[in-house]
């Protein structure tokens, strides 16, 4: 993975130095397991059933653009399971797209190229089948919800991963899928007494529309204006943590939320998804980057420690959420009374 | 496609209660973003789009560079969730490339590109949400984005749309109001009242043209005022903030005398 | 160690209400406030502001200067900014734009491209300036003229990514900026870090070389492009000692303690702080921001957090 920033060879040894040292100083001060500040905003898309955008490292101040910045949004569409590309029990698929605004010194070809590989870790990842939901079916065996995540990249000043993962994991547990209900047509006479209801998917008899011949069982949505139920695995979704490592030596240095310099300082990353549910924590994907190598030995320490900091990250976002839940309860609420 | 939501009721309102030639809220946000050289998110009503101007700046190829002036590069995506139904557009889309190209064009009068040979004006769009007059927010933001780095511009380029419901023109249209009534989008540059956009992709009665046209053009010089009044408040901002603090020893005050005699 | 915020809410200035609009009633469009905006008497401190389309005045009285054109007798601004008045001449200067060399200035930069006998360097500015290979100090004497073999190991000189430091020399035709690093204070730049504002910002000051008294030294490029480094010694600057290409034109840096590593992150920020609020650079005000970082004794990381940044620019802009 290139480089998204470009550097001296003394700019990078000072870097590497800094890291290197003692008492490590990093370029803006924060100690190695420091992260910048998170800002983390859900329900930012009206159209979406579920979204959020995550600012890392923002500085305060009008002026300053800094931070990595992206945007996920999940949107629920009807998939039929036999005539449609549908799956039964539903689908999950994910999107990521680069801004050009984000890597305004790349070409197009090599902003693709970023936006596939991105894609390529947040897909293979979410949707793998030991995180799929249950509620996605809406008619067993015929009508299933495609639930896809889109995310955007706005801006990348370093630590994109982390980023991604959680505006991801914040849209999906933003996300609610609205409550439907099966319908049924009932033949009044036994004329059709013969011919099972439920395959009769030919059957002339249905008085929908003759458009309508294949849905004996359709489905409508449950009249609440409440906007639906949570996916059954809110818990679940995984919160990812790399590991910027200095070096390959047998007990690495390593740290967290880089800067895209710091980036561009280090020969390796190690990407870590942890998924924390009741039933117990689980190490869903992991992905080295660069081109180093560690020895295994230094792996299982190097795992130990990601799982410690991921369960950190993945109990601060929790309640960030909460919060975020209670805030927007209280806004529309608020809203609810100026009427 | 017939709808069911009357357009235009009894009593002149909207389907989103607005009169016939009422415009949606528009929010415009200034604030840096990135490593942008200027940058804005806009909102008219429910559509919301940003946009960001990298430049004047050395071309990423070689082969874009005008020798006489800047090259614009208008990049545009659509987020596939911006839509009541999902869609995922490539950058390389036909429709997209089609609309940034669009833009390209409308701009090619407005900025002053011979000031810039051999450089490049990189503008990158986003669009966010889409509830109607995508265009015209597109274009309002690369105004707002090219006067906010400060690239020399003749005028504000300001766009909006309109349309016409059985003889009663609307302005501002919102998606349900784009899939019924015909339709067409014009921008113009205020100061002189040129038009450097008129795009209709529906069948008007050319009686029905002048009209609407007219209105449009009028509803232009509406939104002029509220972009500049943006534009003002920022640099009054930026001017105040730079004033706060003391002069350093020995600072000269900016000698532009010198530089300007050879203009 | 995570800590997590919320985006702070848009500016209720920047929103407007629904432009009323309505051709049958055309005292409809009087409401708006903005009207007055046109004749601009809003000095607050003495500057009058514009945007683009704007008429300033008639050219008959006035000629024109940059950030302006003239349409039909009349000056007219072309970029949102100040009206500046210099006897007849009238401009418009942008607040937010990107670097406008002048010969002369001091600019740091970044070298993008390697061609034969020539460097082209990121500054900032409209178009990659050009560093002539004749136009650089080369090793073992400063007057010796350029050989093929300088020629053929140009990248020893400067390579993709170096940072250096150089003066604006002249302007090619099609307005390139032509930089040269002959002098001693002038060329590649090590020991430190890179931060980069709005060129606006930097104001031009008697000299950029500047050293704060706590061991760290700034090149504040008038392209807004910032080093801050390591001190070094006047008398131990490396040009002094003859000029051989491994001290020149080194990537090593020299050994630096964690005292100054923390000095060098504490400027980067309390810049990063200044620009992020808009507020112009000098040494003066540097070492105020440094100085009341230290008394209230915060820490280099926290300098970035909301409250401590507000705390700052008050104490910074009251002295003034």
């Amino acid at each position: 993975m290139s480089a998204t920033v470009s550097l001296s060879k003394s700019e990078k040894s000072y870097i590497r130095t800094a890291l290197g040292e003692l008492s490590p100083i990093r370029a803006d001060g924060r100690s190695l397991l420091d992260y910048r500040s998170i800002a983390l905003e859900t329900g930012v898309a009206s159209l979406a059933n579920g979204s959020a955008r995550v600012n890392i490292g923002k500085t305060a101040g009008e002026e300053s653009g800094s931070g990595t910045e992206v945007i996920a949004a999940v949107k629920l569409e009807v998939e039929g399971v036999l005539e449609g590309e549908g799956v039964d029990g539903g689908r999950l698929m994910c999107t990521v797209s680069c801004s050009p605004a984000a890597y305004p010194h790349l070409s197009s070809a090599a902003l693709d190229d970023l936006s596939y590989d991105m894609t390529i870790i947040l897909n293979q990842c979410l949707s793998h089948p030991s995180l799929h939901p249950k509620n996605l079916v809406i008619i067993p065996k015929r009508r299933s919800w495609l639930l896809t995540l889109d995310v955007i990249v706005l801006s990348d000043s370093g630590n994109v991963y982390d980023a991604l993962f959680l505006a991801a994991r914040s849209a999906l547990c933003d996300t609610k899928v609205p409550k439907t209900r099966s319908v049924q047509y009932q033949p009044k006479s036994n004329a059709l007494g013969e011919q099972d209801v439920e395959m009769s998917a030919e059957a002339p008899a249905s008085i929908f529309s003759t458009k309508e011949v294949k849905s004996t069982a359709d489905f409508e949505l449950a009249d609440y204006w409440d906007e639906g139920e949570p996916l059954d695995i809110n818990q679940e979704w995984p919160v990812c943590v790399t590991l910027n490592l200095l070096s390959a030596k047998s007990l690495p240095t390593y740290f967290l939320d880089a800067t895209s310099q710091e980036e561009a300082a280090i020969p390796l990353r190690l990407l870590l998804l942890f998924s924390f549910s009741p039933s117990g924590t689980r190490l869903q994907s992991m992905r080295l980057m660069g081109d180093g190598e560690i020895q295994l030995e230094s792996m299982t320490q190097l795992l130990e420690s990601g799982e410690n900091h991921a369960r950190k990250l993945f109990q601060a976002l929790k309640n960030k959420l909460q919060e975020e839940d209670f805030r927007r309860n209280q806004k529309a609420l608020a809203r609810f009374d100026l009427r | 496609m017939a709808s069911r939501v009357e357009i235009l009721n009894d009593g002149g309102f909207r389907s989103d209660g607005r009169k016939q030639y009422e415009l949606r809220d528009i929010i415009i946000d200034l604030s840096q973003q990135g490593s942008a050289d200027g940058s804005v998110v806009l909102s008219h009503g429910l559509t919301q789009v940003s946009a960001s101007v990298f430049g004047p700046r050395e071309a990423k190829m070689r082969s874009q560079t005008l020798h006489d002036r800047a090259n614009i590069n208008v990049e545009v995506t659509i987020a596939p969730f911006s839509m009541g139904e999902r869609r995922k557009r490539s950058r390389n889309d036909k429709r997209v490339l089609d609309f940034a190209s669009t833009i390209k064009a409308t701009f090619e009068p407005a900025i002053q590109t011979s000031l810039y040979p051999r450089s490049q004006v990189d503008i990158y769009i986003n669009v966010l949400q889409q509830d109607g007059g995508v265009l015209q927010a597109c274009i309002n933001a690369t105004t707002l984005a090219l006067a906010a780095a400060g690239i020399p511009l003749l005028d504000f380029v300001c766009a909006v749309t309109g349309g016409v419901q059985s003889a009663s023109p609307l302005l501002d249209l919102t998606t349900l109001e784009e899939n019924d009534i015909p339709h067409l989008t014009v921008a113009m540059m205020p100061r002189t009242g040129n038009i450097t956009l008129l795009t209709m992709e529906t069948r008007l009665h050319v009686d029905r043209f002048e009209e609407i046209f007219q209105l449009a053009t009028s509803a232009g010089h509406v939104l002029h005022r509220e972009m500049k009044a943006a534009i003002k408040d920022r640099t009054r901002t930026l001017v105040a903030a730079m004033s706060v603090a003391p002069k350093a020893v020995g600072e000269k005050d900016p000698v532009y005398s010198e530089r300007m005699d050879d203009s | 160690m995570v800590t997590f915020t919320s985006f702070p809410n848009p500016k209720d200035s920047f929103s407007y209400a629904p432009p009323k609009f309505s051709t049958e009633d055309k005292n409809d469009m009087d409401i708006d406030v903005y009207e007055d905006d046109d004749d601009g008497e809003d000095f607050d401190s003495g500057t009058k502001l514009t945007c683009p389309g704007e008429p300033i005045t008639s050219s008959h009285a006035y000629m024109r200067g940059h950030g302006t054109f003239i349409d039909q007798e009349t000056v007219i601004s072309s970029v949102a900014g100040t009206i500046e008045r210099v006897n007849k001449l009238v401009s418009v200067r942008a607040i937010r734009t990107r670097y406008n060399a002048e010969v002369g200035d001091l600019i740091v930069g970044r070298i993008t491209e390697v061609q034969p006998r020539r460097w082209k360097v990121d500054a900032n500015s409209r178009q990659d300036a050009v560093l002539m290979l004749s136009s650089i100090n080369l090793p073992g004497g400063v007057q010796r003229r350029k050989l093929e073999s300088d020629e053929l190991q140009i990248r020893q000189f400067f390579e993709e990514g170096d940072l250096l430091v150089a003066e604006v020399q002249s302007f090619f035709a099609d307005g390139t900026m032509s930089l040269h690093t002959r002098s001693l204070t002038y060329g590649k730049l090590r020991n430190g870090q890179l931060v980069c504002v709005p060129p606006i910002l930097i104001r031009r000051l008697k000299s950029h070389f500047v050293s704060l008294p706590c061991n760290v030294d700034l090149i504040l490029g008038l392209n807004g492009y910032i080093w801050v480094s390591k001190h070094i010694n006047q008398n131990r600057r490396p040009g002094e000692e003859g000029l051989d290409a491994e001290s020149v034109y080194s990537n090593q840096n020299e050994a630096i303690d964690a005292p100054t590593r923390m000095a060098i992150s504490r400027v980067t920020n309390l810049i990063k702080v200044l620009a992020s609020h808009f507020v112009p650079l000098s040494d003066v005000i540097l070492l105020e921001a440094y100085e009341w970082a230290i008394e209230n004794d915060v820490e280099v990381k926290d300098l970035t957090q909301t409250d401590v940044c507000e705390a700052l620019i008050l104490t910074v802009g009251t002295k003034g």
